[in-house]
């Protein structure tokens, strides 16, 4: 009788995990295959799947528009914020945890406030700066605007105060200078909560469209997710291209796709909260 | 003496070399926190009380007039309920998915890192191009969506082109997002629920339910507590599948207070009104941070 309960748990648990599943992966399925249809095809809607898939829809939009510009431009623009952002965490980091002077704790009440408000609340004034300083239109505004990350802070410093300070003392007592420190004996130690920063990083800012899509509205000057945007509602004036528009999407999500695949581990230990001294 | 003086030099040049270095550590920080955070915060607030309309380089200083006329704009009120029950209405279903998805995946199995991977993939993933997959999901006519409906014998809804079902479907697409989120701080909070504890009550000969609810739900309540912040915080800041979606509309049905601060903001250039709405959100976020953190202590176990 036991046994037939915990089989009918077992068959029970497999079909919710299924359904739930199937749910979470069905939108990215439907954008590859609306992908692979022809015109006529995607707006048909008997037909789940494509009869001949059509790889040209691909192909238009990897040489005939502007997406893959956008996709470099992201890459490069998420590549120099990520190093920026871990740079300067990792310093101001290593100052709350292991420099000693005034205003220590001030300074962690003041980021600390900072985490939770509404980052929208910023954009005004922030806009305003910009034009100021003439980087409205231009990706270095966008740079300059996330060289840091209030995130990324408190996830090196819960990191840090797990390092030994003992280590760090003598290390200091050799001679050692604190950027050599943080270099050779802090990092090697906090490597996984760097990885995860790292990641957590590039994907924000690869994914972010609020604040970018304020700051620029010339086209040469667009990120991937306010170019798809752009490609997806000029299409619209003529009624929108659905397979080749979901080509671009894919063209977006898919890379990102694998490259979680492979990294998926750093993740859900850095959202898991589990940021000790593994690896 | 001299000795003394020299260490007295020495002790105030190790102390200008320390300050040296603190400075150097923390100012590439705290410049941009500075500038593009503490003050701009401020600035706002500063704003919220002025009648700056962004095309003129003046303006006059209006007091309350802002917030008086944002408490008697019907638009106002109508965001704001917007903005709870978008919030209410993710916070719910995030938060009890997450929980059922990890109590289903917490023993590992055969299998369960493709389920981990599917549930959390959408996490990672554009929120502007998945929303566009989304509209097409959603389309009134040959959409997928009203497909599966008629399958199961339901009639078709109109989604996003109806202001009964824009937030719905609203809704639909941020859970969808955050489901395999919550269910990744779970996973690890029950890692962390000691086996003894199980262990003993079995003994005891409690039932799987009467555990979960004396057990689990107390140990893992931090993470819980931890999960609503930020679902509101998140919720209050939703923009990009709103903007994709159905730009607040229909008839302002999806209009949340962030994304009425963006049409004030950045469409009608009221920079007043629309920094008073950023206030109040500041406020609301502070409100809510205490609220949560008083009503924590009594029932969170850390």
């Amino acid at each position: 009788m036991k046994k037939i309960t915990q089989k009918i748990g077992t068959v029970l648990k497999f079909a919710v995990l299924l359904l739930v599943s199937a749910f979470t992966a069905f939108p990215f399925l439907w954008m590859v295959l609306s992908a692979l249809k022809t015109k006529a095809e995607v707006m048909d809607v008997s037909s789940l799947l494509p009869s001949s898939p059509q790889w040209s829809n691909f192909i238009s939009v990897i040489f005939d528009s502007p997406l893959p510009g956008y996709i470099w431009d992201s890459l490069l623009v998420s590549v120099i914020i990520v190093a920026l952002q871990v740079a300067t965490g990792a310093m101001i980091a290593y100052a709350m945890v292991f420099l000693e002077f005034k205003g220590r704790n001030l300074l962690f009440i003041v980021v600390m406030g900072t985490y939770m408000l509404p980052v929208a609340a910023t954009y005004i004034p922030a806009y305003i700066i910009l034009s100021q300083w003439n980087l409205l239109n231009t990706l270095t505004g966008v740079v300059i605007s996330s060289t840091v990350s209030i995130f990324g802070i408190f996830l090196l410093r819960q990191a840090f105060m797990q390092v030994p300070k003992g280590l760090v003392e003598a290390a200091r007592m050799d001679g050692g200078g604190h950027f050599r420190i943080l270099w050779e004996v802090v990092c090697p130690m906090t490597k996984s909560s760097f990885i995860t920063f790292g990641l957590m990083s590039f994907i924000s800012a690869y994914n972010n469209y609020m604040w970018p899509s304020l700051i620029t509205n010339d086209s040469s000057k667009y990120l991937v997710s306010q170019g798809l945007r752009s490609f997806f509602i000029e299409g619209g004036a003529y009624g929108t291209e659905w397979a080749l528009v979901m080509a671009g999407s894919s063209l977006i999500v898919i890379p990102l796709l694998i490259l979680f695949a492979f990294t998926q581990k750093w993740f859900i230990n850095g959202i898991g909260g589990d940021t000790g001294m593994k690896g | 003496m001299s000795t003394a003086l020299t260490e007295g030099k020495s002790r105030k040049k190790s102390a200008w070399k320390n300050a040296l270095t603190v400075l150097l550590f923390v100012l590439p920080a705290l410049i941009p926190l500075i500038i593009f955070w503490i003050y701009p915060i401020l600035r706002s607030v500063w704003l919220s009380f002025t009648n700056w309309d962004f095309m003129t380089p003046d303006y006059d200083v209006v007091g309350l007039k802002n917030y008086i006329s944002l408490l008697k704009d019907s638009r106002f009120y109508n965001a704001l309920w917007n903005t709870v029950v978008f919030t209410a209405g993710t916070l719910v279903p995030t938060i009890a998915g997450g929980l059922g998805l990890a109590l289903l995946l917490r023993k590992n199995f055969r299998g369960s890192g493709i389920f981990k991977f599917v549930l959390f993939s959408p996490w990672i993933t554009p929120t502007v191009a998945i929303s566009i997959v989304w509209t097409w999901i959603f389309k009134a006519d040959g959409g997928i969506a009203n497909i599966v409906l008629g399958f199961f014998g339901l009639p078709a809804l109109k989604w996003i082109n109806s202001s009964s079902t824009a937030m719905l479907s609203v809704i639909i697409v941020t859970v969808w997002k955050s489901l395999g989120y919550a269910m990744i701080f779970y996973l690890s909070a029950l890692e962390k629920v000691p086996a003894e504890l199980y262990e003993a009550s079995s003994l005891d000969g409690a039932k799987p339910l009467r555990q979960f609810l004396d057990m689990t739900l107390p140990s893992i309540s931090p993470t819980t507590f931890f999960l609503m912040i930020i679902t509101m915080v998140n919720s209050l800041q939703a923009y990009d599948q709103i903007q994709i979606l159905t730009q607040g509309g229909p008839s302002g049905s999806t209009r949340t207070l962030l994304y009425m601060y963006y049409q004030l903001g950045f469409q009608e250039f009221k920079m007043g009104e629309a920094t008073a709405i950023a206030v109040i959100m500041i406020i609301i976020t502070v409100l809510l941070s205490l609220i949560q953190f008083t009503a924590s202590k009594k029932w969170v176990h850390y």
